[in-house]
């Protein structure tokens, strides 16, 4: 037992640390490291909201505070933007406390809506407060490495970090009471789990992750301005869509829906020419329609259907 | 003074318009408790109608919006019946994958639209677009009241037949507890195809009200999806008259803000007040009523 | 039943996306079969789905256009070798634009780079071509610190810095409008943060009161509470950076005001455009802005070139286009003098252009802290009779400054 569950990791690892070695064009190396950027900003939305059931729209204004937080020790006190790796988490971390405690009170669509918003006035403020962060102009540096791999090396290990977190917290008692949260609130409660600490729990390392994803994508991207990392749009709601895709609740769910993501965003738009975002958006509603719980959610089912296995009890399965 | 009263009135004018988009949406997340990311797009889609009404045959706007509104009422019963219902009979780890459904449809019907009409901004220009009237020395712009108007009517329609008829009692019953309709003999299903091609149809007749003073490109939709849930949230989930309420604050707070704060801040004023609903009233205005 | 329904339904649209797909890829690959000898590759980044599309599809023709023009004249062939763009669609998101960039460098091998539409896109465009140490001549992108950053690889002929819209209006208010109080209003995105900035500085330096100051979000149904408040400080000169249907409501609603000012001046952007009066309507009247290319400026064949597209796309196109079409030709004219086509063979190219464009004469400078930046050449034009006439500078002019303009009431 233990030794099959940790085959499947170490073999990845070894895969992805190889990988750049397969592949030593920049430009699929370039694909790599935004698959990376995005399975970890995935799988921080993923203990938070796969796990811990609470929906949130506005993981943006963790991973922006993450970029601004790198890009304005840049810009007030000259020093690099690697800093921010350190500060960018910190401050993403910092900020989420007091989000987490007004939001915890809400559940559902108003707790969506709620983050929602936030991420919004996150977005306007950082735009209209010209004086500190430059505004709409945005902050640009020239980037440090003139190649791929340290920043490849550098995104696989945030990477790391995020799924060791996520598996160390979701195998532990805590993630049966994510679940419990999730599954049923009210009865979690009367068994005496404080709700609302729990999901601090989870939330709190869910900011932390987005945080330092946003810190390094400043140093990857070498320009960021408010309405690309506070973007509700293409952060926040794309962030669901690859958690989605791949599967909630499972640890392999967002690298699996990054990979999906980025790859056929890419490819949809090197080849489709402007009829490319289309092409996704159809792409999107079949996988939804077909794949309600994402590609890794239903790899479970359709592995049981083909062991001809019972479904699991708590399953619940399809009618 | 009268700049006040001036920001007063541009406040309630445009929370009509805000309104009567938002009504739509709140009947559509208080049948269905769904997030429809999509409503902005087919707010877009019915003022594409009415546009292409106005240039094909010369029809008014508010003329075409009675051809954008039963359209649109088929396109949402379509994407209700044959998409989103799909997904609320599949059982889920999360709900909210119907969100994602929205997204998807959201991206498709913006990029249709796109494709058909390109990216190019268009207008509608009527004899009446900027025609004003005074009151001391504030200006009231005619469409606008007009639209405000409309808007009312269409939600006091609304409210009658959500509260006089048989059909409007089953949505009110699905929107209460879907399974407790379901035992008494309602219909579920079709309850809400009918309900979100009302709701649709509500975003069109928005639209189409908007277009004479507005314009239209096809990325309009975002602009209105974030405001119809902030309205939505500030009235109560399914409340029409909530809804009005929700848009005029909305409204009124935006342009508020505009005149005393600043321009480029308008947007956090009506968000902070959105937040400060979800916390301290978590019902909406809706739950004053009740109490 | 119900099953195969949504299954055909679903796979109807699968069907369209298909055809769609199709079209789309088909259209791409056509150039390719046909130029089977060697070619020099020119990557173009524009955004061609996205909230900006409709200026990437109007560049897109515009160099598309050029080049056919280029062809039949022979000068696609430069070194024996034959020029082929690539065009990338960027989705209006810097992500995009990334990715592009580093696909068009290293996949496709592109002997230079050019586009750029949005600042935020071509910044990071220009860090990945300079990181590269490949050439990149930019389209439209107007935020200053682009060539501030002293990078030698990246090149603007075509577009001004978004602060230096405004040569030619600051002749024409020291010499003509003279005035005592200005308000500024702009959109909060680069180019108007930048464009209030420059015109707040100098400003300031002239000693010219500057009554009202503020930014906006783009997009906004209703401008009236900030125009009512601008209203009361009673400017003499309204000083406005929007974009181009912001534009156009901020004109209606000042009518709708009754809000009268000396002179309504937007600066560049918006307020050139057709789509502009098409949508204010009579509220365009006198309206006066900055520009830098309109289709009656003297430059040769920039008339030619508006006849042309019109004919060809059935629409007006605006400077952004013209600056596009020029670019094609500084392409074209650079690689016809490249000694070879090496990155440093193509810079040196670049640096030594002098070449008359429709958007004037260009030549890379260093000038200011710029790096690599053409000296551009403004204008001020005004709406009158429903007709973009240049109105500054005078030797220039198609028709003379209607200054102060008459109050909205007195018009008929």
């Amino acid at each position: 037992m233990t030794a099959k569950s940790w085959l499947t990791p170490t073999i990845i690892a070894v895969v992805a640390l190889v990988l750049p070695f397969l592949l030593r064009d920049p430009y699929p190396q370039h694909i790599l490291i935004m698959i990376l950027i995005w399975a970890t900003l995935g799988t921080a939305w993923n203990l938070l909201g796969g796990y811990a059931g609470q929906v949130s729209f506005g993981h943006a204004a963790f991973f922006g505070l993450g970029a601004y937080s790198a890009g304005l020790l840049f810009l007030h006190l000259k020093i690099s933007t690697w800093w921010g790796m350190l500060l960018g988490p910190f401050v993403a971390t910092a900020v989420a406390v007091p989000i987490g405690l007004i939001c915890f009170r809400l559940r559902g669509p108003y707790f969506a809506l709620a983050t929602l918003a936030l991420g919004e006035i996150f977005r306007l403020v950082f735009t209209n407060w010209v004086k500190f962060t430059h505004g709409a102009q945005g902050i640009l540096i020239l980037s440090t490495f003139p190649t791929k791999l340290p920043y490849y090396y550098i995104a696989l290990a945030i990477w790391g970090l995020a799924m060791f977190t996520l598996n160390r917290l979701i195998n532990s008692k805590l993630g049966y009471y994510f679940v419990s949260i999730r599954e049923d609130q009210d009865a979690a409660e009367s068994l005496g789990i404080p709700t609302t600490r729990y999901k601090m729990y989870a939330f709190l390392p869910s900011a932390f992750l987005a945080g330092l994803t946003g810190a390094f994508y400043m140093n990857y991207i070498a320009f960021i301005d408010p309405h690309v990392v506070f973007s509700l749009g293409d952060i926040s709601v794309m962030v669901i869509l690859v958690v989605m895709m791949g599967g909630v609740a499972n640890p392999w769910g967002a690298p699996v829906g990054a990979a999906i993501y980025i790859a056929l965003n890419e490819i949809f738009r090197a080849w489709l020419g402007s009829a490319n975002v289309l092409a996704f958006g159809i792409l999107v509603c079949l996988v939804i329609l077909f794949l309600p719980n994402g590609v890794m959610g239903e790899l479970g089912q359709i592995r049981r259907t083909a062991f001809r296995q019972k479904p699991a009890a708590a399953g619940g399965g399809q009618k | 003074m009268s700049l006040f009263g001036q920001t007063v009135i541009c406040g309630i004018l445009l929370g009509g318009m805000y309104a009567l988009i938002a009504i739509g949406m709140t009947l559509i997340m208080g049948v269905m408790k769904i997030i429809n990311l999509a409503h902005g797009a087919l707010v877009m889609v019915g003022m594409y109608i009415t546009y292409v009404c106005y240039k094909s045959w010369g029809l008014d706007p508010y003329i075409g919006m009675l051809i954008a509104m039963p359209a649109l009422f088929l396109i949402g019963c379509l994407i209700q019946r044959y998409m989103i219902n799909r997904l609320v009979e599949v059982d889920s780890i999360l709900p909210e994958n119907q969100v994602l459904l929205t997204v998807g449809i959201m991206l498709v019907l913006t990029e249709l639209a796109r494709l058909i009409f390109k990216s190019d901004y268009r207008s509608v220009t009527t004899g009446y677009s900027s025609s004003t009237f005074f009151v001391g020395d504030m200006s009231i712009s005619i469409p606008m009241t007009v639209g405000f108007f409309i808007a009312m009517a269409f939600t006091y329609l609304l409210h009658l037949f959500l509260t006089r008829t048989d059909l409007g009692r089953s949505i009110r019953a699905t929107a209460q507890d879907r399974n407790a309709a379901i035992y008494m003999g309602v219909n579920a299903p079709r309850v809400t195809v009918i309900t979100f091609g009302i709701g649709s149809a509500l975003a069109a007749a928005g639209g189409s009200l908007l277009l004479p003073l507005f314009y239209l490109w096809p990325d309009i939709g975002h602009l209105f999806t974030a405001k119809a849930f902030i309205i939505t949230i500030l009235g109560g989930m399914g409340s029409t008259m909530g809804a009005i309420f929700g848009g005029l604050t909305l409204g009124i707070a935006e342009s508020l803000g505009a005149t005393y704060i600043s321009m480029g801040y308008k947007d956090v004023v009506g968000l902070v007040i959105f937040l400060l609903v979800l916390l301290f009233l978590p019902g909406g205005f809706k739950s004053l009523t009740k109490r | 039943m119900k099953k195969t329904l949504s299954i055909s339904a679903v796979a109807l649209m699968l069907i369209g996306a298909l055809i769609i797909a199709g079209c789309g890829g088909g259209k791409q690959q056509a150039p390719k079969t046909e130029a089977k000898k060697e070619t020099v590759k020119v990557g173009v980044i524009l955004p061609l789905t996205g909230s900006e599309a409709m200026f990437g599809a109007m560049e897109k023709n515009s160099m598309e256009m050029a080049y056919e023009e280029l062809k039949a004249a022979g000068k696609t062939t430069v070194g024996g070798k034959e020029i082929e763009l690539k065009f990338e669609d960027d989705q209006s998101k810097q992500d995009a634009a990334k990715a592009a960039a580093e696909k068009l460098i290293n996949q496709d091998k592109v002997a230079m780079l050019s586009g750029g539409y949005s600042s935020a896109n071509t910044n990071v465009i220009a860090g990945t071509a300079q990181s590269k140490g490949i050439p990149f001549l930019i389209v439209t992108g107007s935020a200053d610190k682009i060539t501030q950053q002293g990078w030698q690889w990246i090149f603007r002929g075509t577009a001004a810095p978004a602060s230096k819209y405004t040569g030619a209006l600051w002749d024409l208010i020291d010499k003509v409008i003279k005035p005592k109080s200005v308000a500024i209003i702009y959109e909060n995105t680069d180019f108007g943060t930048s464009s209030a900035e420059g015109f707040r500085k100098v400003c300031k330096e002239k000693g010219i009161n500057i009554v009202f100051d503020q930014a906006y979000e783009k997009g906004a149904i209703d401008f009236k509470p900030m125009l009512a408040n601008m209203k009361k400080t009673n400017p003499d000169v309204v000083f406005a950076v929007s974009y181009v249907m912001d534009a156009s409501l901020i004109a209606k609603q000042m009518k709708e005001l009754d809000f009268n000012t000396k002179l309504f001046i937007g600066g560049a952007a918006g307020y050139t455009m057709p789509e502009f009066k098409e949508n204010a309507g009579d509220a365009s009247e006198y309206v006066a802005s900055t520009t830098l290319w309109i289709p009656n400026v003297a430059w040769k064949g920039a008339a030619d070139y508006f006849k042309k597209y019109k004919e060809k796309y059935g629409k007006e196109p605006d400077y952004h286009g013209a600056q596009a079409y020029a670019t094609m030709y500084i392409i074209a004219d650079a690689l016809g003098r490249a000694k070879d086509f090496t990155p440093a063979g193509i810079q040196k190219a670049l640096k030594e252009t002098d070449l008359m464009t429709i958007m004037g004469p260009i030549k890379f400078e260093d000038w200011e802290g710029y790096t690599n930046q053409d000296k551009p050449t403004t204008y001020v034009v005004q709406w009158q009779k429903g007709k973009l006439e240049v109105v500054w500078p005078e030797e220039a002019a198609s028709a003379k400054l209607v200054f102060p303009v008459p109050n909205w009431k007195e018009r008929k």
